[in-house]
C-alpha cells in the first residue's frame, strides 16, 4: 500500500470514524449534564425560532462593536467564505463528496477557488500574526488556538501545492493533502474547532434564554 | 528613560501620570487553609456546571472581541481585563473536572489544577473590574454569557473566602441585619413616617392584605429618601392598593452581587414571603438593577416554582400605568437623557420601558449614541461600586460614560437605579462632572397631574 | 560479434534514408530529453554499434507486448532498429523450437557473456514452478541462469515489471516482478499494458549509444518517459481546469471531448508517456479515443479500485461502521456526562 493509498483508505476511514464519534460524544457529553430548570415568568415566548434568530445575527457585530471587531470579522469571514468554498465548491472536492452522497452540485471554476484559497491563506496568517501580538489573545491563547490554527491552515497549503507541484509527486502531494485533511476531522471535534457544531448550541442557547428575557440578543 | 520595577510601573494612560497601584491586596475572610479555600472554590465552581454553562464554557474561541466591550479593557488596555479571562480559572475547572474530554485533560495534566495563588489573583478580576453589565456577552461572536459566567464564578470565590473586604462586609451586614447598609424594618419605619410627613403623602406600612407590595433599595433609603415618597405619590396615584413591609422591604441583594447563593435566597424570600403573606397580586421593584435580577429573573429560582406574582421594575409600572392612563403626567420642557441600568435594560429585557415613561413625559428625549442595550456601564454595578480599591478602575471607566452623556448636550441626566446614582454621583464629585445624576421614577411623581396625592 | 552487420549498415539494406534515421535519432534525442547536440551521436552510436545481443524471455504474459511492438500497420524506423537488434531468442518469434531454441539462448549467453541485454515481459510465478515453464524449465530458474551473464535486464510491460494481471489479488500463482527476484544487475522497468514501443526503444537506444542506464524513477522506469503524468501532458487538461467533465460516455460533455476524470481516469497518478508519443505512429491514445486511463504503467494498477471510479473518491468504509462510530460516540458522550456529573456529585456531595 503506497502513501496515497493509506491517505484515501485507512487514513480518512479513521478519521472519518473519530470525527463522528468524537463530535457526538462532546455534544452528548455536554447535552447529558444537568439541565437548570427555569421557573421565572417569561417576558416573551422563546422557542427555537429565537434560536435561530441569535445564530443568525450574531454572524455580524452589532452595530457599537463594528469598528472594534471590524478587522478580526473581516479575516475571519474571508478564511470562513474560502473554507467553505474550497471545501464544497471545489469541484474535485464535489466529486468526492458524490463519491459517497451519490448526488453532486455545481462548483466554481479553479481559478476562483485558487484565488479563495489564498485569500484564505493569508487571512489565517493575519489572524496568527494578530494573536501573536495582540497583548489580549496573546494572553487568553493557549496550545488548542495555536494548534487549531495550524491543522486548519494545513489543508489550505498542502491543497494548493498540488498545482504548483515543486518537482514533487502529484500522488506525494495528494497524499499529504488527504493526510492533512485527515488531521483535521481527527482534531476537530476535540479542540476549538468543535465550534462548527458548538457555534448552534451557544448561540442557540442563547438566543432562547435572552429573548425569554426580552433582552437583547 | 528611566526604568521602574516591574511591579510599580508609571501608567502612562492615567488621567494623570502615576504609579499603577500595586494590586497586592489579596483579601480573604475566615480562617481556611489553602486546601479548604481550593475546595470551596472548586465545590462551587462545579455545582454551576449544566448544560448551558458547558456549552458556553466549552464554545469560547478565544478570539478576543470581549476585550471590545470591557468598558475597563476599553480604558486601560490590560488584557487581564478581557472578559472571558475573568472567568479563564471558572473555565478551567470545567475541562478538568466536568467536560466531555475531563477524563483525557486530568490523564495528561493538559488544564492545570488551580491554585490559592490563582483563586487570590483572580480575585481583582473577578469582582474589582466586572460590574456584571453584560456589554461583553452582547458582543460575543459565539454568544457565549460571558457575564453570568461571572456571576457564577464568584459563588466559588465567596465560599473560598477570597471576596474584597469592603463587598464582603456589606454582604455579611446585609445578611444579618436585612440591609447592606444596616437599615433595621424600625429605621425604615421612622425613614418612612418622615418622608410621609415631609412631602405630604399617605404611605401605607405594613397592610394586611395588599394588591402591590413596594420595596425599597437601602440605598435610597439611606442616601435618596425621598425615592419613598417618589414610590408613595405614584403608587396612590394610580389608586393602587398597595403597602410596603416591614418584614420585607429591601430589594437589593448583596448575596447575589458577592456570590453567595444562601444569603442571596435568603434576601429574595424575606420580599417573596412577605408579598404571599398580604396577597400581593404584584411586586414593585424600586430604582435598582440587580433587585431587577434578583427577583424578576433569579426570583422564582430561588423559590422553586414560579412565583405566585408579577415583577414588576418601577419603570415597567409606571410605562404600564402612563400607557394605561392610570396616572397622568404634565409634560416637561427640558432636553433629557437616560442612563440604562444595565441588569434592567441590557440583562432584564425592560429597555423599552423607561422609553415609554419618557415619552409620555414629552421631554425633548436625547439618546445617547449606542444608548439602550448597548449603553456603557456607569462602573459601580456588580458590587464594584463598594470595592474602595476599585475606585481608580471604576473613575476610569466612567469616562467612557461621560462622554456617551455630553454628547448629548441634554440638560438633565435621568436613570432608574440607585446603584448607578450612588456611582454616578461618586464619579461626578471624582471628576468634578457638571451632570448630576436624577432619577426618572421622581421626575414622573413630580410631574403627576391629578389623582390623589 | 565482429562478422555481424552494424545497425546502420542494416537499415541501410532495409532502405531506411539518411535523412529518415536523422529524424528518428533526432527524436529520440528530444524524447530523452537530450539537447541537440546529442543527435549525431546518437546517429554515429546507431550507426556503428554492432548488432547488440538480446535475449527475450516470456513468461506468464498475454504477448500483448510483443505484438505491440512487432504490430505497427506500416514499418516504422522503431520497428526496424528492433529489427536491427540480434534477437538471439524470442521463442514467440524465433522459427526455432524446443532444444533447437534453448541451444540458440545458450549460445548467445556464452558468445556475449556479460555483454548481452535480457528483455523480459510477464511475471514469474513462484507459487508453483510447475505452472510456467518453456522448455521444462521453470521461469524462474530460467530467469536467473539468462541473468547471471546479462549486462542489464530490460522487464518490458507491467506484468514483468511489478506483477501485473498474473500478480493482481489474489496472485493464484504467486507471480512477482523481475525487480523481486533480479537484485544483481541493472533493471529498468518499461511498464504499461502494453509499453509504448518508442519507449522501449529508446531504451534500447540509450543503452546502446551511452552503454548506460538511463535515469530511473523509483520504480525503475526512465525518468524521460515516466517523469511526467498523462493528466501533466493531457490535451484534455483545460477542462479539468474549467471543471468540464463528461459524466457518462454518451453524454454531452463526452460528445464535446470533456476530461475524462469522473469517469476514473487515473491520468493524474499515471507516469507515462502516450500523451505525447500516442500510439500507433502517434494516432492516439485512449483519452483522445475517449476512454479513461487505467493507469497501466502504475504497479498494482489492476487492484487500486474501479477503473470507472473517480480518483477523488475516498474511502470511508461502510455506512455501518459510521454508523457504529456514532453509536460508540453516543456512549462515550453518555459515559462522559456521567462521569462529570459523578464528579460534580464528589464535589457537590449532591446527586
Amino acid at each position: 500500500m503506497d502513501l496515497l493509498e493509506f491517505a484515501k483508505g485507512p487514513a480518512l476511514q479513521v478519521a472519518a470514524y473519530i470525527l463522528v464519534a468524537g463530535s457526538i460524544w462532546r455534544f452528548v457529553g455536554i447535552m447529558l449534564l444537568k439541565e437548570k430548570p427555569d421557573y421565572s415568568e417569561p417576558r416573551k415566548s422563546a422557542g427555537i425560532l429565537a434560536a435561530l434568530k441569535v445564530i443568525y445575527t450574531r454572524s455580524f457585530s452589532a452595530a457599537p462593536f463594528k469598528r472594534a471587531t471590524m478587522y478580526p470579522k473581516m479575516m475571519a469571514y474571508v478564511m470562513h467564505i474560502g473554507l467553505f468554498a474550497v471545501v464544497f465548491l471545489f469541484v474535485p472536492h464535489i466529486m468526492f463528496f458524490e463519491g459517497f452522497l451519490g448526488f453532486e452540485w455545481p462548483g466554481l471554476p479553479n481559478s476562483v477557488i485558487f484565488f479563495l484559497a489564498v485569500a484564505a491563506v493569508v487571512s489565517g496568517i493575519a489572524l496568527l500574526v494578530r494573536r501573536l501580538t495582540n497583548p489580549v489573545l496573546r494572553l487568553i491563547s493557549n496550545f488548542d488556538d495555536y494548534f487549531s490554527w495550524l491543522v486548519t491552515i494545513l489543508p489550505f497549503v498542502t491543497g494548493l501545492m498540488i498545482p504548483v507541484r515543486m518537482g514533487v509527486r502529484y500522488e506525494t502531494l495528494l497524499a499529504i493533502h488527504i493526510l492533512s485533511v485527515a488531521l483535521l476531522m481527527i482534531w476537530l471535534p476535540f479542540g476549538k474547532l468543535g465550534h462548527t457544531f458548538l457555534v448552534f448550541i451557544t448561540r442557540g442557547t442563547t438566543g432562547m434564554v435572552f429573548e425569554r428575557k426580552g433582552a437583547k440578543t | 528613560m528611566t526604568t521602574v520595577d516591574g511591579r510599580h510601573t508609571i501608567d502612562r494612560e492615567a488621567e494623570r501620570l502615576a504609579y499603577k497601584p500595586p494590586e497586592i491586596r489579596h483579601d480573604k475572610q475566615g480562617d481556611m487553609g489553602p486546601k479548604e479555600r481550593i475546595d470551596a472554590a472548586m465545590y462551587n465552581f462545579v455545582k454551576n456546571f449544566n448544560t448551558q454553562t458547558a456549552s458556553y464554557l466549552d464554545g469560547c474561541l478565544h478570539c478576543g472581541m470581549c476585550a471590545d466591550a470591557c468598558h475597563f479593557h476599553v480604558r486601560t488596555d490590560d488584557p487581564r481585563y478581557t472578559p472571558i479571562w475573568k472567568i479563564e480559572l471558572f473555565k478551567r475547572t470545567y475541562k478538568r473536572q466536568v467536560g466531555p474530554f475531563a477524563f483525557f485533560y486530568r490523564l495528561l495534566g493538559l488544564k492545570r489544577k488551580v491554585t490559592l495563588q490563582d483563586l487570590e489573583e483572580w480575585q481583582h478580576l473577578i469582582y474589582d473590574s466586572c460590574t456584571v453589565c453584560g456589554r461583553c456577552s452582547l458582543v460575543c461572536p459565539m454568544g457565549i454569557d460571558i457575564a453570568g459566567l461571572v456571576s457564577m464564578a464568584r459563588h466559588g470565590m465567596f465560599k473560598a473566602g477570597l471576596v474584597p473586604h469592603e463587598l464582603h462586609e456589606v454582604a455579611r451586614t446585609s445578611a444579618e441585619t436585612g440591609s447592606p447598609l444596616g437599615i433595621s424594618p424600625e429605621k425604615f419605619d421612622e425613614r418612612v413616617e418622615w418622608m410621609a410627613d415631609e412631602h405630604d403623602v399617605d404611605i401605607p406600612m405594613d397592610v394586611d392584605q395588599a394588591d402591590v407590595l413596594a420595596v425599597m433599595s437601602s440605598i435610597e433609603i439611606n442616601k435618596y429618601p425621598q425615592s419613598i415618597a417618589a414610590t408613595a405619590k405614584i403608587l396612590n396615584a394610580a389608586g393602587e392598593s398597595w403597602t410596603f413591609r416591614t418584614d420585607g422591604f429591601e430589594a437589593t441583594n448583596f448575596g447575589l452581587l458577592s456570590g453567595n447563593p444562601e444569603w442571596q435566597k435568603a434576601s429574595t424570600m424575606k420580599i417573596i414571603d412577605a408579598a404571599i403573606k398580604i396577597g400581593a397580586k404584584t411586586v414593585v421593584l424600586p430604582e435598582c438593577g440587580h433587585a431587577y435580577m434578583a427577583l424578576r429573573w433569579q426570583g422564582a429560582n430561588m423559590y422553586g416554582k414560579p412565583l405566585p406574582f408579577k415583577v414588576l421594575h418601577i419603570s415597567e409600572y409606571m410605562a404600564d400605568a402612563l400607557n394605561s392612563g392610570k396616572i397622568k403626567v404634565k409634560k416637561v420642557d427640558k432636553s433629557v437623557t437616560y442612563h440604562d441600568p444595565c441588569q434592567v435594560s441590557r440583562r432584564g429585557g425592560a429597555t423599552q420601558a423607561a422609553r415609554d415613561v419618557i415619552r409620555h413625559l414629552g421631554v425633548d428625549f436625547r439618546e445617547m449614541e449606542y444608548g439602550g442595550d448597548y449603553n456603557w456601564c456607569c462602573g459601580g454595578g456588580g458590587g464594584v461600586v463598594t470595592i474602595k480599591r476599585a475606585d481608580p478602575l471604576r473613575h476610569r471607566a466612567f469616562k467612557l460614560k461621560m462622554d456617551q452623556v455630553e454628547k448629548t448636550e441634554a440638560d438633565e441626566l435621568l436613570s432608574s437605579c440607585a446603584n448607578c446614582r450612588q456611582s454616578f454621583d461618586d464619579s461626578q464629585q471624582h471628576f468634578n462632572w457638571d451632570y448630576t445624576m436624577g432619577s426618572l421614577m421622581e421626575m414622573v411623581a413630580e410631574n403627576l397631574e391629578g389623582g390623589k396625592s | 560479434m565482429k562478422n555481424r552487420p552494424t545497425v546502420g549498415e542494416i537499415l541501410q539494406a532495409k532502405g531506411v534514408s539518411r535523412r529518415g534515421f536523422l529524424k528518428y535519432c533526432a527524436t529520440t534525442a528530444s524524447i530523452l530529453a537530450l539537447p541537440p547536440s546529442m543527435i549525431p551521436r546518437i546517429a554515429a552510436a546507431i550507426e556503428n554499434t554492432r548488432r547488440p545481443s538480446v535475449i527475450w524471455l516470456s513468461f506468464q504474459e498475454c504477448t500483448g507486448c510483443t505484438e505491440s511492438l512487432t504490430r505497427s500497420a506500416a514499418p516504422t524506423v522503431e520497428g526496424l532498429i528492433f529489427d536491427a537488434i540480434s534477437l538471439d531468442y524470442h521463442h514467440t518469434l524465433q522459427a526455432a523450437a524446443g532444444e533447437q531454441a534453448e541451444a540458440a539462448r545458450h549460445a548467445a549467453m556464452e558468445e556475449n557473456d556479460g555483454g548481452y541485454l535480457v528483455l523480459v515481459d510477464g511475471s514469474i510465478p513462484l507459487g508453483n514452478p510447475g505452472f510456467s515453464t518453456i522448455a521444462g524449465i521453470s521461469n524462474v530458474e530460467m530467469l536467473k541462469e539468462t541473468v547471471a551473464g546479462a549486462a542489464a535486464v530490460v522487464a518490458i510491460g507491467s506484468c514483468a515489471a511489478f506483477g501485473g494481471i498474473p500478480g493482481a489479488d489474489p496472485n493464484p500463482t504467486g507471480a512477482v516482478s523481475v525487480m523481486d527476484l533480479v537484485k544483481d544487475k541493472p533493471v529498468i522497468n518499461v511498464p504499461g499494458c502494453p509499453p509504448i514501443p518508442m519507449v522501449m526503444t529508446a531504451v534500447l537506444t540509450h543503452f546502446l549509444t551511452f552503454g548506460t542506464i538511463p535515469d530511473l524513477d523509483k520504480h525503475g522506469r526512465p525518468m524521460t518517459f515516466f517523469g511526467t503524468t498523462i493528466h501533466d501532458r493531457c490535451y484534455r487538461r483545460p477542462f479539468y481546469e474549467q471543471g468540464k467533465f463528461a459524466k457518462t460516455f454518451d453524454d454531452e460533455g463526452a460528445k464535446a471531448g470533456w476530461c475524462l476524470f469522473k469517469l476514473g481516469c487515473k491520468g493524474p497518478t499515471t507516469y507515462n508517456a502516450c500523451a505525447t508519443t500516442k500510439w500507433n505512429s502517434g494516432t492516439s491514445f485512449p483519452i483522445e479515443a475517449g476512454h479513461p486511463c487505467l493507469g497501466c504503467s502504475e504497479p498494482n494498477f489492476w487492484d487500486r479500485g474501479g477503473f470507472y471510479e473517480p480518483l477523488s473518491t475516498g474511502h470511508f468504509g461502510s455506512g455501518e461502521k459510521l454508523a457504529g462510530a456514532a453509536v460508540a460516540g453516543v456512549a462515550l458522550g453518555v459515559a462522559a456526562a456521567a462521569a462529570g456529573r459523578r464528579r460534580q456529585a464528589k464535589f457537590t456531595g449532591e446527586g
